[in-house]
């Protein structure tokens, strides 16, 4: 029951998230948004994985966890390096 | 250093002769042995390793209590629906010299909420942050000198007791 | 007892996320976004991992779990700084409820140097189109 509830907030974030990152309005918006989907995401195994009762996902978490941070500082490293001087951030 | 050594020693030692392999146990022979060193310390040369590990136990509470109140802050300001904060960018004096002390206090400035580190100047000296609650500048700036910062550079800086 | 504690754990684990994502899409501009993001998620992944190592209670999953948590500890400002200094390189503006900005006029912006006292001239530092 508490699981369920767990899921129903954690799927609020997701939606809330997708909102921040197609409103932006700047690139540098949309990454904190997917910053924050990845560890949302991150969250989201940890609880299936109880759910399921099911120990290997959570070696799917520290990959995603890996994955996000390089995911995050690749876009800091893009935007500082002039990001898309054809639009306007 | 050495006395860390010797205690982690007497660690596995006490997992060891107990036979059980978990981290509880690891624990508890780790305190047992920094107990046993500590009422035996005069028999060592003088070093700041129990005072090392007291202030960094003391800093950790310290930092958890910090770490709570500061969110359930955060989160009061983002579910009211006025938004009530007054942010700011703060230029921030550093007391803190080397790299390792001042990502560490960048680091741990990050974690509590309402203060957010955005970066150092290029002759370390000063750290620009980001506050959120921060009608009286100087306020924000003493506490996190007085209370963050200068517990933090206290717990390797002491001298040897 | 440790099933209801670890159920407790995970519940606030998830309010503290949704929390965040609340804070990134209700806060007026990115900082105060970020503000929120790096804070409430980092808590609320470290909650929820610590209610699942709970509910599994094995050494092995503990174990996972400590690296996680240390790992998202560690790496949550880095990447909140990187991104806050490039978007405040990239001139992304501040909420107009912002009192002070002791950042403005210290990048050099062609070296992309911070400086520490000097301020740089806007006009003839700017010129480059970020």
């Amino acid at each position: 029951m508490i699981l369920w509830l767990t899921i129903g907030l954690l799927i609020a974030a997701v939606l809330l998230c997708l909102y921040r990152v197609a409103r932006g309005p700047s690139l540098p918006d949309r990454v904190v948004g997917l910053d924050l989907l990845s560890s949302v995401t991150v969250g989201f195994i940890a609880v299936y994985a109880v759910v399921s009762g099911e120990i290997i996902y959570i070696d799917v978490a520290t990959v995603l966890a890996l994955i996000a941070f390089l995911g995050t500082v690749a876009f800091a490293y893009f935007i500082e390096k002039g990001g898309m001087p054809w639009r306007k951030t | 250093m050495s006395l860390f050594l010797t205690n982690l020693l007497l660690a596995l030692l006490w997992v060891s002769l107990s036979g059980n392999f978990s981290p509880a146990n690891l624990l508890f022979g780790y305190l047992i042995g920094y107990l046993a060193l500590f009422l035996s310390r005069r028999a060592f040369a003088p070093s700041n390793y129990f005072g090392v590990v007291e202030r960094l136990v003391r800093f950790v509470f310290f930092f958890a209590w910090e770490l709570i109140v500061a969110n359930l802050r955060v989160a009061y300001e983002v579910l009211t629906p006025r938004h009530n904060m007054h942010p700011r960018v703060i230029a921030l004096p550093l007391q803190a010299h080397t790299d390792f002390e001042i990502s560490a206090l960048a680091i741990l400035i990050s974690l509590t909420p309402g203060t957010l580190s955005l970066d150092v100047s290029a002759d370390k000296k000063v750290l620009y942050i980001h506050a959120m609650f921060a009608e009286d500048e100087e306020s924000v700036r003493n506490d996190i000198q007085n209370n963050l910062e200068a517990r933090l550079l206290a717990i390797w800086r002491q001298p040897p007791s | 007892m440790a099933q209801n504690l670890s159920a407790l754990l995970i519940l606030l684990g998830a309010l503290f996320m949704f929390i965040a994502a609340l804070g990134v899409a209700r806060m007026p501009d990115l900082f105060t976004r970020m503000h929120s993001s790096t804070k409430s998620a980092t808590l609320g992944v470290g909650l929820i991992m610590l209610g699942a190592a709970l509910h599994f209670g094995e050494i092995g999953m503990t174990m996972r779990v400590v690296a996680i948590i240390v790992f998202v500890f560690l790496t949550a400002p880095v990447a909140a700084h990187m991104l806050g200094r490039a978007a405040y390189f990239a001139g992304v503006p501040l909420w107009e409820g912002t009192l002070s900005d002791a950042l403005r006029g210290h990048y050099d912006r062609r070296t992309h140097r911070l400086l520490s006292d000097e301020k740089v001239d806007e006009t003839s530092a700017g010129d480059l189109a970020v």
